[in-house]
């Protein structure tokens, strides 16, 4: 696929303060890309420099191989689905969708062929006439689609386009973008704070953090080869200790010396540890390579959360078996499940489990939901 | 005793806002011209004032007046907005507040400021200000208007937001075209209701008018006040009746338009 975007060193700051710091990235023709990244990371700015809703104040974006920095956002052969849809109050669904085709003075036949195949594919047909404020979220959120789609723009921007959308509508929204774009196969750049919807709908993701890229890949590279600490937590639960790699496969820590499949650091480089819940086998203590004591166990459906004091450090382990709390257990730990970052600024600041609890995070859920 | 207590005092509120203006319609309907007595039912001032060339003009005079002005106070208040909204917070603040001052001062003030500036200018170009009239007569009421139409149409403006000019301008809009196509439409409640205000504003404004206007161009309220010199004929009273009677059924018309527009629903505003 070609490259059909192309961000050099784009940087912005507003008001002194960095929002991008230098970001180089390029996006192909026809994929599905997602920028994720917690409130603030600049994900949403540097969706408006690449709409034409901001200039930035270095770098340089270029398109098929032009530099379109400053070409006014009507000019670009992008458009966008925004957070809260930006549905024209003044006029109906049809005219909403119409809107773009009348600006071109497209033929009244054309236009009319075209708004009904559109309102088929989004499952919109019959609210032609219908007041935009007179819809749920999920069927404003589709006319924005919509909207967005009937210019055959080459990329579609969306920025936070469920996040106004309860969780079962989501879901089924999630799968229907990802029908769309695989049935019109343009590029489709995405931004969300939701790992989980990143990770189920992209081709391509793009972890940021503090206006820098922390990683850029698949979703299935991001999740089984986090490049730091951030993104191992940012993305799903991971338990990340500090370990000593020993030599390459043999790796240190919690004063145990582990097998490991990741090579290629200096004997004895201190390095971040990553071990995902789901990859920790709970067995007998005196099989285990770690025993801890059980500090809390929470059901969750699929699984029990249990969490585990191994040596002052809590754990986070997912287990289909009960186990009681304040019991003794063991963990086995195969050496695939182990990954080895190497040390970031991000080291330390994530991935233990002392402070956890389930009050908190759906506190820190709620906080999230509140600013969007 | 409650109920019966809250429905005098609703009478006793309502006597005093309508009895004057039940007495002046009564009046213009009085066969003589005495102000004490009711002598008999009569049309007569009311032929008599549709007779009288003066006030017409006069009628004439104050209606092109206030559709001027009021047009022009929208139009230029309109755009003030939009550069106001497109503004840092401080000058945009600062510049709200100098709008307002036209509207705090006193009218007195207003109306000699503006006219000592006219006649100063009108005494450079050396023209004559007879001729002037109109004009001076447009440039007062447009000034005190506009801050009348910023009041009304900068809340519904801020309201709007920029996500629609923006979704306006990815879809291809032009910045011109996203103001007429998509934010003209939206701010229409706001501009609308500021024209009314400015229109009536215009109408009945007299201070202003009185220190800027010329024998020239003579409006209503000044017509009306300079015939309170002599003595004013029941002609005048006829005049106003017409005037109550038109507002009413302006108010009337408005306020069933906005009901039916409620009871249609799924309006926003």
């Amino acid at each position: 696929m070609a490259k059909l975007i192309e961000l050099k060193g784009l940087s912005k700051s507003f008001d002194g303060e960095k929002v991008l710091n230098a970001i180089d990235l390029y996006i192909r023709d026809g994929e599905f890309i997602t920028l994720l990244g917690p409130s603030g990371c600049g994900k949403t700015t540097m969706l408006r420099i690449i709409g034409g809703f901001e200039t930035a104040d270095e770098g340089r974006l270029l398109f098929e191989g032009t530099d379109i920095g400053h070409v006014p956002a009507y000019k670009r052969h992008i458009n966008t689905v925004f957070q809260k849809y930006a549905l024209f109050p003044h006029l109906n669904v049809y005219e909403n969708i119409a809107f773009p085709l009348r600006l071109k003075k497209v033929k009244e036949d054309d236009i009319q062929q075209r708004v009904t195949d559109m309102l088929k594919m989004v499952a919109l047909s019959g609210f032609e006439n219908k007041s935009v404020s007179t819809l749920s979220g999920g069927q404003q959120q589709r006319v924005a689609i919509a909207r967005a789609l009937i210019s055959h723009p080459r990329v579609l921007l969306l920025d936070e386009p469920l996040g106004a959308l309860d969780l079962k509508l989501r879901k089924d929204m999630q799968n229907e973008l990802k029908t769309i774009q695989k049935a019109i196969g343009i590029t489709f750049i995405y931004v969300t704070h939701d790992q989980e919807e990143a990770l189920s709908m992209s081709d391509t993701v793009v972890v940021m953090a503090d206006g820098e890229i922390q990683q850029i890949g698949t979703p299935t590279d991001i999740y089984n080869e986090p490049k730091n600490a951030f993104v191992a937590d940012f993305i799903g639960e991971s338990n990340i200790v500090d370990g000593i790699m020993l030599e390459d496969k043999k790796v240190k820590f919690s004063s145990h010396i582990f097998d490991c499949v990741d090579g290629g650091f200096a004997k004895n480089e201190a390095v971040d540890v990553v071990v995902r819940p789901e990859d920790v086998d709970v067995v007998e203590p005196s099989r285990g390579m770690l025993t801890g004591q059980v500090t809390s166990v929470t059901f969750k459906g699929v699984h029990y959360e249990i969490i585990v004091d191994i040596g002052g450090f809590k754990w986070m382990i997912q287990s289909t078996d009960y186990v009681a709390p304040d019991a003794y257990i063991g963990l086995y730990i195969e050496p695939d499940a182990i990954h080895i970052m190497k040390k970031s600024k991000y080291s330390g600041k994530f991935g233990d489990y002392s402070s956890f609890s389930d009050e908190l995070d759906r506190l820190s859920d709620a906080e999230l939901a509140e600013e969007f | 005793m409650k109920k019966h207590l809250s429905r005098i005092y609703m009478c006793l509120i309502f006597g005093i806002l309508y009895i004057p203006i039940l007495t002046l319609i009564l009046f213009s309907f009085n066969a003589t011209n005495s102000t004490a007595v009711f002598t008999g039912f009569s049309f007569r001032w009311y032929a008599e004032l549709f007779a009288s060339p003066d006030t017409f003009l006069a009628l004439s005079n104050t209606l092109i007046l206030a559709i001027c002005s009021a047009t022009l106070s929208t139009v230029i208040g309109t755009a003030a907005c939009e550069g106001i909204y497109r503004m840092r917070r401080l000058p945009a603040k600062l510049l709200n507040s100098v709008t307002n001052i036209p509207m705090m001062n006193p009218d007195i003030v207003t109306g000699m400021s503006m006219m000592l500036c006219f006649v100063a200018f009108v005494g450079v170009l050396q023209i004559d200000y007879e001729q002037f009239g109109f004009f001076a007569m447009l440039i007062a009421h447009t000034t005190f208007c506009l801050p009348y139409v910023i009041l009304s149409v900068m809340p519904r403006r801020n309201e709007l937001g920029k996500t629609y000019s923006e979704a306006a301008m990815d879809l291809g809009c032009t910045p011109l075209q996203s103001f007429f196509k998509v934010e003209l439409p939206n701010l229409m409640p706001g501009i609308l209701s500021g024209f009314v205000m400015a229109f009536t504003l215009s109408l009945d404004d007299f201070v202003i008018s009185y220190f800027v206007g010329s024998s020239s161009f003579q409006t209503l309220p000044l017509l009306i006040y300079s015939m309170t010199k002599k003595k004013v004929k029941p002609d005048m009273y006829a005049l106003s009746t017409l005037i109550i009677v038109t507002v009413f059924l302006l108010l009337l018309l408005s306020n069933i338009r906005s009901s039916k527009k409620l009871r249609k629903g799924g309006g926003r505003s």
